[in-house]
């Protein structure tokens, strides 16, 4: 079968709820977007619709994406300060991270043998933190479907931003698992780093987390400022420059 | 096949700070010095230059300059009941790797520390009586005094162009300055940095409650400095990059601006890079040792390097694994509280209180690693113990020392985790806030202690250092009572809202990065059987090994420690040149 013939249901379900215009359509899909099939063929092929930020998915696989994108879009809705989570790029550079060095395990130690431990000894997990986020994506995918009946990606904003809470507070935890752990100590920190961290890894998009609040990034060089602006606001933080723009 | 090299006079495991220095002493002398240090050489890399310096998330998030974990951690159990397990990813402190080591990513706080500190217990018994000492509480006298020290103090704080306001010369007291400072000889080389918002709503606060604020020492250079070595430092940029940074502008006095590039323009001095100690030969009959092993990490080879003298110039725990895999010295035991090797294992026990203020602006991106104020009033020995059940104690200070926006955003308690409030929350606080924090001492407790995991290994074979610590009843009251002296100086600062204070509670917590303070191990002292090197830092059982760094100390001051290990490394020199001509324990 031809790869775009591929049915992708999470996707598909995904905008058919989008189609009742009360889900928070990612904006990668556009204002306009129309839930048909042309648009199944997932976030890659809709967000590399937009050349200022060509885009294809490294790490996730289609429902991982769907369900991340709803995360960081209830996490990150769009409001004065930001444009929505998607729209900030959060789900690439949560994706990008998996997909390289610290997804695969890079400068952790890896040795057996293997224990749970308290938590103060940290993570002790022998999958990759790659492997160890998508077994807590699919976990949540999983407990969302059998309390809600919907795919995580199928709630409204309202019900999602609920259930993440009662994620975050161990509510939703068993006994073999602990979804309160992965998204306190796997998803939080990235998602927080997503937001705060260089655009050059994919997330603040245009700096627009420095820009809210006030963060004026490089080059830094405040050897005057700090005398100058000393208690008042300061210029630069009304422009922040990034990576790039030094590069 | 091991290949065994040219012998060399004195050999230096680990190219860090105390290394540095110590050969500095030694290169007048034509003594032939080589330097073996695991990591390489960071100038002109990308963490050193603009713009990637400036990155985040490589250096300070996921800790780029840090010990690869990936070959060598540490296991952690809270007691010796307890299974230790290996920290596949440390947090809580942070050793270097490279020329320069953890020097090169230091935030510049510089201290000297209180002129009790070498005889502690000394002072304990004589001021609050013998019996006041918990029996667990195993601090112990260094084997040395202060005034030893202070021609090394001065000569480091020479070398690094040390910003401070002096607070008493040769026993007057200086206004401005910290009225428990040791009496030193000299002021400091600079004037200190400029004082930031938070430093001046700190400074008078704290004078409203009648204590001396002052700014507090600092490596990070106010202006252009040349040191006396020739060797210039620029402006600090107040880029709010230091700690877990190298600092680009070469502002930050550091192993790799300040010493490297000096020493190997002689010619009696070596570095060799990417070169893995992994184990210091010793001769147990002859108590000597003849040189160390180690494997180049770019070609695998394993060499043998014989050294009239071995100098052990790592970090705290690299110090104390090489004597443990190497047989040197006899193991502590907490059960008996015999042995030495591993004994008086000392943190650091921060604590902090968060102050917001709507209406003015902190700007905690514009600060540098030490550009605080700071009181002393509530440290070590400087208040009277009696009847508070602890001993030690903290500086309470100014705690800006960046802005960077991952990890350094305060939140007033109640705070959403996400979402529109969240977001807002962080737009009207992060230019508002910061933490009055203390810098608290951690003294040794009979079970905390280091000796060599059973099971778990490194990637070159030897087994994983294993660390039995936790915090104990002194340290939670210390950070209870001296918490609560920042939160009375953070209430007195008109602030819209002051948080909950955080004195120090619970386990000790590999997740959670308090200071790269780790102390002890390999601990000085006047006796043999209750230390493991000479106050000239020589080891008892092999005259011609010498350990230097902080796993000499044999307690953690409520001060960083990079002072009087510098001021010992200098001495060390002074001292093995002494030693070279003449073989002897000194």
């Amino acid at each position: 079968m031809p790869i775009d013939e591929i049915q992708r249901p999470a996707r598909r379900a995904f905008l058919r709820g989008a189609s009742s215009a009360v889900v928070a359509v990612p904006a990668l899909f556009g204002a306009t977007a129309a839930p048909t099939a042309a648009h199944a063929q997932g976030a890659a092929a809709t967000a590399a619709k937009d050349p200022s930020h060509p885009f294809a998915y490294l790490s996730l696989g289609p429902q991982e994406a769907a369900c991340i994108e709803a995360l960081v879009n209830v996490m990150c809705p769009a409001d004065s300060l930001t444009p929505s989570g998607v729209d900030c790029g959060l789900h690439i550079f949560i994706d990008r991270q998996l997909a390289g060095a610290w997804g695969r395990g890079d400068r952790l130690y890896r040795q057996g043998p293997w224990h749970a431990g308290k938590p103060q000894q940290g993570y002790q997990s022998p999958l990759t933190p790659e492997q160890h986020f998508k077994s807590g994506v699919a976990k949540l995918r999983q407990e969302t479907q059998e309390r809600t009946g919907k795919a995580v990606e199928q709630l409204e904003p309202g019900q999602l931003d609920a259930l993440l809470q009662d994620v975050a507070a161990g509510r939703m935890d068993d006994p073999r698992f602990s979804l309160a752990a992965w998204f306190n100590d796997a998803f939080y920190p990235l998602f927080v780093q997503a937001c705060f961290a260089d655009p050059a890894y994919g997330g603040n998009r245009d700096k627009v987390f420095w820009r809210a609040v006030g963060y004026p990034g490089l080059p830094a060089l405040h050897g005057r400022n700090v005398v100058q602006f000393r208690g008042r606001p300061v210029p630069a933080a009304a422009n922040p420059r990034s990576i790039e723009d030094l590069s | 096949m091991v290949q065994i090299l040219r012998r060399r006079s004195v050999v230096f495991v680990g190219g860090g700070l105390t290394a540095a220095l110590a050969a500095r002493q030694m290169m007048s002398s034509g003594i032939d010095v080589l330097v073996l240090e695991r990591g390489g050489d960071l100038a002109g890399s990308a963490a050193a230059t603009l713009p990637n310096q400036r990155d985040e998330l490589r250096w300070g998030v996921r800790n780029g300059l840090v010990q690869n974990w990936a070959n060598e951690t540490y296991t952690l159990r809270h007691t010796a009941r307890e299974e230790a397990l290996p920290i596949r990813r440390m947090e809580a402190f942070l050793p270097g790797e490279g020329m320069g080591g953890a020097a090169n990513h230091w935030n510049g706080q510089t201290w000297r520390w209180a002129e009790y500190d070498p005889v502690l217990r000394t002072r304990l018994e004589s001021r609050y009586g013998k019996s006041a000492i918990p029996r667990e509480m195993t601090v112990q006298d260094w084997g040395i005094g202060y005034a030893e020290m202070e021609p090394y103090h001065d000569l480091f704080e020479r070398l690094f162009g040390i910003a401070g306001q002096a607070g008493n010369i040769d026993g007057r007291l200086v206004e401005g300055g910290n009225p428990f400072e040791a009496p030193r000889k000299k002021d400091f080389p600079q004037q200190p940095l400029e004082i930031l918002e938070s430093g001046a709503i700190f400074k008078a606060a704290a004078q409203s409650l009648g204590y001396k604020p002052f700014p507090l020492p600092a490596a990070n250079s106010p202006r252009a400095y040349t040191n006396p070595d020739g060797v210039s430092l620029g402006p600090c940029q107040y880029c709010g990059h230091c700690e877990r940074f190298i600092c680009e502008a070469n502002a930050k006095a550091s192993p790799m601006v300040v010493l490297y590039p000096m020493l190997q323009k002689h010619r009696n001095f070596e570095v060799r890079l990417h070169s893995q100690v992994t184990e210091v030969i010793y001769d147990k009959h002859a108590k000597r040792v003849t040189g160390v092993r180690f494997i180049d990490l770019q070609t695998a080879q394993e060499y043998e390097q014989p050294a009239d003298i071995v100098v052990l110039s790592g970090f705290t725990m690299t110090n104390t694994k090489l004597l443990l895999v190497s047989g040197i010295g006899r193991p502590y035991d907490p059960k008996t509280g015999k042995g030495v090797v591993g004994k008086n294992f000392c943190y650091q026990v921060m604590s902090s209180v968060p102050v917001f203020f709507r209406d003015r602006w902190i700007n905690p991106f514009m600060a540098s690693g030490a550009s605080q104020m700071v009181v002393d009033e509530f440290n070590g020995d400087n208040f009277d113990h009696a009847g508070l059940g602890f001993f030690g104690g903290g500086y309470i200070y100014s705690n800006v020392t960046n802005g960077r926006p991952i990890s350094s955003r305060l939140l007033p308690a109640g705070t959403p985790r996400w979402g529109s409030a969240w977001k807002q929350a962080n737009a009207d606080w992060y230019a508002h806030a910061f933490n009055v924090a203390v810098h608290g001492s951690n003294y040794p407790h009979r079970e905390n202690y280091l000796d060599l995991d059973p099971g778990y290994q490194d990637a070159y074979g030897l087994p994983l250092l294993r660390m039995t610590f936790n915090f104990h009843d002194n340290d939670y009251r210390m950070s209870e009572y001296v918490t609560n002296k920042a939160a009375g100086i953070a209430r007195a600062m008109g602030a819209t809202t002051v948080g909950t204070p955080q004195p120090r509670r619970g386990d000790f917590d590999a997740r959670q990065y308090q200071t790269t303070h780790t102390t002890g191990g390999t601990i000085m002292g006047a006796d043999p059987a209750t230390s493991v090197v000479s106050p000239r830092l020589q080891h008892w059982d092999a005259q011609n090994l010498f350990v230097v760094g902080a796993s000499v100390y044999p307690h953690n001051a409520g001060y960083n420690p990079t002072g009087p290990l510098a001021a010992l490394a200098l001495r060390l020199g002074d001292d093995l040149v002494r030693y070279a001509k003449q073989p002897r324990m000194l």
